[in-house]
């Protein structure tokens, strides 16, 4: 009868429409009812971000698996990965969250760990990583900000220092300032020293006749320059230290970034020069004397010591003494 | 009216049913249709309905199957409401529609074995056999196969006819078996509504307008006017009728010379 | 008293029959409508252990409702699909986005259109022949021949139509979602403004369509279908006069059907969001 074929069409007809169904449902959802075996293991996480359920699983870019279930657990949000049976995870493997592009689709990415390694089993908790996501990254830069504001603050402070203690280079203006008349009188001395050496008059002259006296004298100006030797070594490394601050790098590279910070910058030079400009005014006697412009401000003490010390040229002690005295200067 | 004494499974015993109508009245959005009848069918009895068109008789036999429900009064069949669709489940009726009301889409044999395929009464075999018999009854056997649209109005009544056999009923009742119908044809129809009380002891109820239908087989004859019963008693009455309207019914008298639409509107 | 005073509720009743109740008819007749249906899926519900039964019935109104509707679903779907790349393909044109043209038609045809499109033919091709072969069948006193032989309609009229369509409509559906999906790959790959491959096209449905999405039209395409085939049965079973109301009765059950669609659309889709 034609029923019986009726029978059959509608019985063909409706598996085919099954078929189609399943075939969308393996299409579109990678057919979890086939695939649900696999193992599970749990990845804890501070946070999960835009991470859900059916979310991939890739292994160096493979998908290995898929996410089975997010859930928080006490102070951590969880996620259970299905992992396809035949791969295996290292157990010092790590798992970290990628979010991906604009449309906020994540995954979980595991990284393949040591070769030596033993596998993870089922059930067992993956290593995870928190990576910054960018929302975190900007809060951080933040707080950089400030803790930098906060340190070139200090910095400058010591600089310029404030009402109750003054800053390094208002001391050494002062010093200088305090010291003019000693200076103006030291160079006085020193010429005179110089003319009475020239008429080979007192102890100098003789010592320029006396070569027992010469010797000593030659002892005594080499112990002079190995003090200034030294003076320039640690002038040198304040130099490299300097260097770095200009090129940037280092806390205090980031002074040129600042306005405030260079503004106070700015006032501190003013006053070193001021400092410079003072010490160049003395600058032709000294200079004949050491022959190094840079040493200038630094010498300001050796020479007040010079002075005492040249006034008892007799005994050779003290002239070993100017280099003990450059030493402890600087 | 009946006391209802027999409450034993219809579908066993083929005992007849009685039916009483308590003061039925029925109408349509208003307009009366039945009008307070009150009537009462004994179990086996062939009783006939006669009246003009339109006079309700149709639908009197709707509120004893139950297709509709009176606007007051009740029916009672075997004592059960027949407004109660359940009762359809106690009493087995069968209802000869007057245009067949055959399935149209099934051959008359599925239009036949469709009440015993449903209620499940027999194998398919026992099934056949019987649909084959009613088929039979009414010398329908060639029509088998056919469908509806295929047959006569003649045939269609007898169709609808072995269909009511069919399903062994308690209670038959026809609406205009034999209009349609040419003489002989109506008296065979006649001769089967008559067998069937002999044999299965069938109560028989016939909404008819044929006279010669009333003479031969009914019991009792009701006359319904109007949507009242002005008339009840057997068919001997109907040979001299005290009403002038049942007599005009009865006997109709063609005058030419002074019809009746003339009157009317006079 | 109660004799005396039997009269003047009458005349109450006559008068609540005019004119208040003219104002609230169409009301009346809508909860009449979703009342009528109830009942009619209450009592088809009733005879649900029946159903095997009435296997061949079943059979015959699957192969009515689903076998038969299958050709105008596919082709329309088709072309469906293909409007749909078409439109996406040409208001994408200025953008770029071009390859997620396949995304929009699988996500429209999925979950929108396909349900959609197979329940409106639904109602058109099945639900008119159920309006039409119920009405006539009414009209023609076989429903009445049906209840007097204690054979309920709804046991072997509605129950196996209601069962029929619930096994089809995802067959329909389906079939609809993935012709439309490849007539819409097929415009895309030849429409020289867009003119994107259908590997392109299909990876962005796969990437970011779910098989949810498709479940989700399939849900609405079983609630659409089956409310079409109920509120037909029911239109036609509730035909009452001559031969003329069956013409009337088709065309009442389709209306009633699109829009019953449409209305329940909204609300389906909200529910299952």
């Amino acid at each position: 009868m034609q029923n019986a074929q009726q029978t059959a069409r509608v019985g063909l007809f409706f598996l085919l429409g099954m078929a189609l169904i399943w075939v969308t449902f393996e299409t579109l959802s990678g057919g979890k009812i086939l695939r649900d075996k696999g193992y599970q293991i749990v990845a804890g996480f501070d946070t999960l971000k835009e991470l859900k359920e059916g979310d991939d699983v890739r292994m160096a870019g493979v998908k290995i698996g898929e996410v089975a279930a997010t859930r928080l657990a006490g102070r951590r949000a969880e996620a259970l990965l299905r992992i396809d049976t035949h791969q295996v995870i290292k157990e010092d493997a790590s798992a970290v969250i990628i979010t991906n592009g604009l449309i906020g689709t994540a995954y979980v990415s595991i990284d393949l760990g040591s070769d030596r390694a033993g596998s993870l089993k089922p059930g067992a908790e993956i290593r995870t990583r928190n990576t910054p996501d960018i929302n975190e990254v900007m809060a951080q830069i933040g707080d950089l900000g400030k803790k930098l504001e906060g340190a070139l603050q200090g910095i400058s402070g010591a600089f310029a220092g404030d009402s109750k203690s003054p800053g390094l280079v208002q001391r050494i203006d002062q010093l200088v300032t305090d010291n003019r008349e000693n200076l103006s009188r030291t160079t006085a001395n020193l010429q005179l020293i110089t003319d009475k050496v020239n008429r080979g008059e007192g102890t100098l002259g003789r010592l320029i006749n006396d070569p027992k006296l010469h010797d000593e004298l030659v002892a005594g100006v080499a112990d002079l320059r190995s003090g200034a030797a030294q003076a320039k070594s640690f002038l040198a490394s304040a130099q490299s230290l300097v260097d770095e601050v200009k090129s940037g790098r280092g806390t205090l590279g980031t002074l040129v970034f600042d306005q405030k910070a260079g503004d106070d910058l700015k006032a501190s030079l003013a006053s070193l020069r001021s400092v410079s400009d003072k010490i160049s005014r003395g600058e032709g006697t000294l200079g004949k004397l050491l022959g190094d412009e840079t040493l200038l401000r630094d010498m300001r003490s050796l020479l007040r010591k010079a002075d005492r010390a040249l006034d008892g040229m007799g005994d050779s002690g003290p002239l070993t003494a100017v280099g003990v005295v450059a030493n402890g200067l600087f | 009216m009946n006391p209802s004494a027999s409450v034993t499974s219809p579908r066993q015993g083929s005992a007849a049913v009685g039916v009483s109508v308590e003061g039925l009245s029925k109408d349509f959005s208003g307009f009366p249709v039945l009008r307070g009848i009150s009537l009462t069918v004994n179990p086996g009895e062939i009783f006939v309905l006669m009246g003009p068109s339109g006079s309700g008789k149709s639908v009197l036999l709707k509120h004893v199957v139950g297709l509709e429900r009176p606007s007051a009064g009740r029916v009672l069949v075997d004592g059960h409401d027949a407004a109660d669709p359940a009762t359809r489940g106690r009493v087995r009726m069968a209802l000869v529609f007057q245009a067949g009301a055959l399935f149209n889409s099934m051959t008359v044999y599925d239009n036949l074995a469709l009440y015993p395929r449903e209620h499940r009464l027999g194998t398919e075999a026992a099934i056949r056999d019987k649909v084959m018999r009613s088929l039979q009854m009414l010398s329908l056997e060639n029509a088998a196969g056919k469908v509806p649209a295929e047959l006569s109005g003649g045939m269609r009544k007898r169709v609808a006819i072995a269909r009511a056999l069919v399903m062994e009923p308690q209670l038959m009742l026809y609406d205009e078996p034999t209009s349609e119908l040419d003489p002989v044809m109506s008296a065979t129809i006649s001769e089967v509504i008559a067998t069937l009380r002999e044999q299965y002891h069938v109560t028989s109820i016939v909404v008819s307008h044929d006279r010669d239908l009333a003479l031969g087989i009914a019991d009792r004859v009701g006359i319904l006017m109007g949507g009242r019963l002005v008339s009840l008693g057997p068919p001997a009455d109907l040979r001299a009728p005290s009403d002038p309207r049942v007599a005009d019914f009865l006997n109709p008298s063609i005058d030419l010379r002074n019809p009746r639409f003339r009157r009317l509107a006079g | 008293m109660a004799a005396e005073t039997s009269n003047p509720p009458e005349e109450n009743e006559s008068i609540l029959t005019s004119a208040p109740r003219q104002a609230v008819r169409p009301f009346l007749r809508v909860l009449e409508g979703i009342g009528s249906c109830l009942r009619l899926l209450l009592e088809a519900a009733r005879h649900i252990p029946t159903l095997p039964r009435q296997f061949g019935r079943f059979i015959e109104q699957c192969y009515l409702i689903g076998y038969t509707t299958l050709p105008i679903v596919a082709i329309l779907s088709f072309f469906i699909g293909s409007v749909l790349a078409l439109q996406s393909g040409y208001a994408a044109a200025n953008i770029g986005p071009k390859q997620f043209i396949g995304l929009l038609v699988g996500l429209s045809m999925a979950r929108e259109l396909g349900p959609v499109m197979a329940a409106v033919l639904l109602a058109g091709r099945v639900g008119s022949a159920i309006a039409a072969e119920l009405a006539s069948m009414k009209v023609y006193q076989e429903i009445d021949a049906l209840e007097t032989m204690n054979i309920p309609p709804a046991r072997m009229l509605v129950l196996p139509r209601l069962a029929a369509v619930l096994a089809m409509m995802p067959v329909l559906t389906i079939m609809s979602d993935l012709v439309g999906w490849f007539g819409g790959a097929i415009v895309a790959k030849y429409t020289h403004f867009i003119s994107i491959e259908p590997a392109s096209y299909f990876a962005t449905m796969r990437q970011y369509m779910d098989f949810g999405d498709v479940l989700n039209g399939l849900v609405k395409a079983e609630i659409f279908g089956f409310a079409v085939v109920l509120v037909c049965c029911n239109i036609g079973l509730n035909t009452r006069g001559g031969p003329r109301e069956i013409g009337a009765s088709v065309t009442r059950a389709v209306v009633t059907s699109l829009i019953l669609i449409l209305v329940l659309d909204y609300f389906v889709t909200k529910a299952l969001m």
